[in-house]
């Protein structure tokens, strides 16, 4: 038997097991959601689902809520990524420092991460009511009128983007400071010796090293905030009207509200391929850095 | 080998086998026995279905299995169990909202014939418009499981102390609002956010306006919706800004637990009042019916409660919901804190009105048309575009002409999509 055949039978044979899992899991859902968008399946509708070929998207594309929603989502994204990130990283450097107490300040850092998206979306409902809410309440300290938080588009994506952050900068954190552990010491001795400065270190030697994570972080965030969905339902459901609708929530209520099974999974694959460029820049960025 | 005797006497006995079963089907003179699976939805109603299961199960026999599905998945987790025939349930709570499509889709078994045999259950003690409310193209496939028009609630104490009665049409209820406003209360509340459809379509019907014609063409855009949609947007401005993202719920939990004069909400959330959790103005609620626009109308909502037609034991479903919602429990049913369900003897019982006064508002006189929730499959979909253009003119970002106008053509290819 050639030398190739020995080394590779083996593990196909173990990975059968993760293959059939992800199988079961995940392609069989997914290219069933491909075929399902191709009908025209209504939960209200007992009749035959028909072949209605490209309809569903042809729908999708010509409706004003797509491209409304896919901005919003966007807005979103762009906003909450450049709050979180530089937030992440600049707590990932002070705890990198190992400077005193920076366990208990690190343990109280995660905490966020740690409560369930529901209950945090329904506590800051609570805390961002314009009549009885606590945060309405602290601004009447320094003269500021009740804010309709919730009720406005502008003010409604802040506060969704405000709770996002609170609960997902912990995350960025831990993913930086693993990835400035990883650095080695000895770069840092060097360029001290060299007598280069803390911006010229941070610059030439800490972003470009940690730069395969943060393009990690950023994907992970890109998929988080198009499926981004408790926190939103529960701090606005949406509203006011669609103004906080986001693209994933507006599939949500195609296919669980207006029961459009098949309008809901050409919406999910729209946001399948708006997602694949992302995943593919970086593989391609990981490939580079290797 | 079979010979023509045995052949005749296997299709003689088949033959009466066969008549011996359509006799037993669907009648109610068979003993229903064996076990059901009841499906419920968390609310108060809910809740006093299950105080019940204890005596039935020791008074029949039959054996209860209760699931609990919140509101959100309620009706997609019943539509999909109806599609696959799967028989999982026996007995369904359901919101008057789906009753089209689950009549569209055959889902549920006509109760008609049950009705008419049964004395325990008496028809007759509803009014008509209680009769009709679970009937779909005449047949009735769910019993009204809770009755609750929408009202007013008013604050005993402030309107006692400003001279205030209960308004009768509109102009007066904005003036009472406007009046408790300007004594530092909050003036009124209504539900602006989420659910703010719920309010308009009422504003609409009352102005006169429809939401669509016979003929299913839109007519939001009509003079009357657009005084009932800046009708609304005026009632905004008597109304504690909280009231701008409401939904029924908080504008419920804000009425009563805050310093306001006035709400417009459904009659069911009368537990609450006397939840005393919920409500701090304790004795100082009133109830009185709806002011009246152009057209005196009563925006009828509540539950309704059915058998599948794929129901494995229809005879003890039936026999569990004569048992609950019969004419012997009825007093039951309701003391055990479930939504009032407008039964005659109910409503126009002298007891049961000293201790809950809003009972009277239940008896819905016949010159107010009653209205549902539209009834068409497409409702869902109708809704939220209605939010999102009623949304934009409470904002200010659009005024209602506009929106309006808007809303109509949307609407358009929506009811287009209505099955004929």
């Amino acid at each position: 038997m050639p030398k190739r055949m020995k080394l590779t039978r083996p593990i196909g044979q173990f990975t059968v097991g993760a293959w059939v899992l992800l199988a079961v899991t995940v392609l069989i859902p997914i290219f069933y959601g491909i075929y399902i968008s191709f009908l025209d399946i209504k939960l209200s509708s007992f009749l035959p689902p028909q072949f209605v070929g490209f309809d569903n998207y042809v729908a999708a594309f010509k409706a004003p809520e797509t491209w409304a929603t896919l901005k919003i989502t966007l807005i979103m994204m762009v906003v909450g990524m450049l709050v979180q990130i530089p937030l992440g990283m600049a707590l990932a450097l002070v705890l990198h420092r190992n400077l005193k107490g920076s366990k208990i300040f690190s343990s109280i850092l995660i905490t966020p991460m740690l409560l369930t998206p529901v209950a945090v979306g329904l506590t800051f409902r609570f805390m961002f009511d314009t009549d009885l809410g606590i945060i309405n309440w602290v601004l009447g300290f320094v003269g500021v009128e009740n804010i309709n938080w919730l009720g406005q588009q502008s003010t409604g994506i802040f506060a969704i983007i405000l709770v996002d952050s609170w609960q997902s900068v912990p995350f960025v954190m831990l993913l930086l400071v693993a990835a400035l552990g990883s650095i080695s010491p000895q770069l840092y001795e060097a360029a001290s010796i060299d007598g280069a400065t803390a911006r010229q270190t941070f610059l030439k030697i800490t972003l470009p090293l940690i730069t395969p994570t943060l393009l990690v972080v950023v994907m992970i965030k890109i998929m988080d905030f198009l499926k981004l969905f408790d926190t939103l339902f529960m701090l606005t459901r949406g509203g006011p009207g669609n103004e906080t609708t986001t693209l994933g929530l507006w599939t949500y209520k195609t296919g669980f509200v207006f029961l459009e099974f098949s309008r809901a999974a050409a919406l999910g694959v729209l946001i399948m391929i708006i997602t694949a460029p992302v995943y593919f820049l970086w593989r391609r960025s990981t490939k580079e850095n290797k | 080998m079979l010979n023509s005797k045995t052949i005749r006497r296997f299709a003689g006995l088949a033959s009466v086998s066969l008549l011996l079963a359509a006799c037993s089907s669907g009648g109610t003179d068979t003993e229903a026995s064996g076990e059901i699976n009841v499906f419920l939805i968390p609310s108060p109603s809910s809740t006093s279905i299950q105080s019940f299961i204890p005596d039935f199960e020791k008074e029949t026999g039959i054996k209860v299995n209760v699931s609990e599905t919140p509101y959100g998945e309620a009706h997609q987790k019943q539509l999909l169990s109806y599609q696959q025939k799967a028989g999982a349930y026996d007995v369904a709570q359901f919101d008057n909202t789906y009753l089209m499509p689950f009549c569209q889709a055959q889902a549920m078994l006509p109760l008609d014939g049950y009705l008419a045999d049964s004395s325990e259950y008496d028809i007759a003690d509803f009014g008509q418009s209680q009769q009709d409310y679970g009937k779909c193209n005449g047949e009735t496939l769910g019993l009204t499981l809770s009755t609750e028009p929408m009202i007013q609630w008013y604050r005993t104490d402030i309107y006692e102390k400003l001279g205030l009665k209960p308004a009768t049409t509109w102009d007066e209820y904005f003036n009472n609002a406007k009046k408790v406003q300007a004594d530092g209360h909050g003036g009124q509340i209504i539900g602006f956010g989420p659910n703010v459809s719920w309010w308009w379509m009422t504003m609409v019907w009352s102005f006169g306006g429809k939401l669509y014609d016979d003929a299913l063409n839109p007519t939001v855009n009509s003079k009357e919706a657009i005084a009932a949609t800046d009708f609304l947007k005026k009632l905004m401005t008597v109304s504690p800004k909280g009231a701008a993202t409401a939904n029924s719920d908080e504008v419920t939990s804000k009425f009563l637990g805050e310093d306001i004069g006035a709400m417009i909400n459904y009659s069911g959330y009368y537990g609450s009042v006397l939840d005393k959790t919920i409500n701090k103005n304790e004795g100082k609620i009133g109830t009185a019916p709806m002011p009246v626009g152009a057209v005196d109308i009563t925006h009828l909502a509540g539950w309704n409660i059915g058998v599948p037609k794929d129901a494995k034991n229809p005879d003890a479903a039936w026999k569990f919901l004569e048992y609950v919602l019969g004419k012997t429990n009825a007093k039951k049913y309701l003391e055990s804190g479930a939504a009032a369900i407008g039964r005659r003897s109910i409503t126009t019982d002298a007891d049961l009105l000293a201790k809950f006064p809003y009972l009277a508002q239940l008896e819905i006189p016949s010159s107010s048309r009653i209205e549902r929730y539209p009834q068409i499959a497409v409702w869902p979909e109708f809704e939220v575009a209605a939010i999102d253009a009623v949304t934009q003119v409470l904002n200010g970002k659009s005024d209602s002409t506009k929106a309006l106008n808007a809303l109509n053509e949307k609407l358009k290819p929506i009811l287009a999509k209505e099955p004929k």
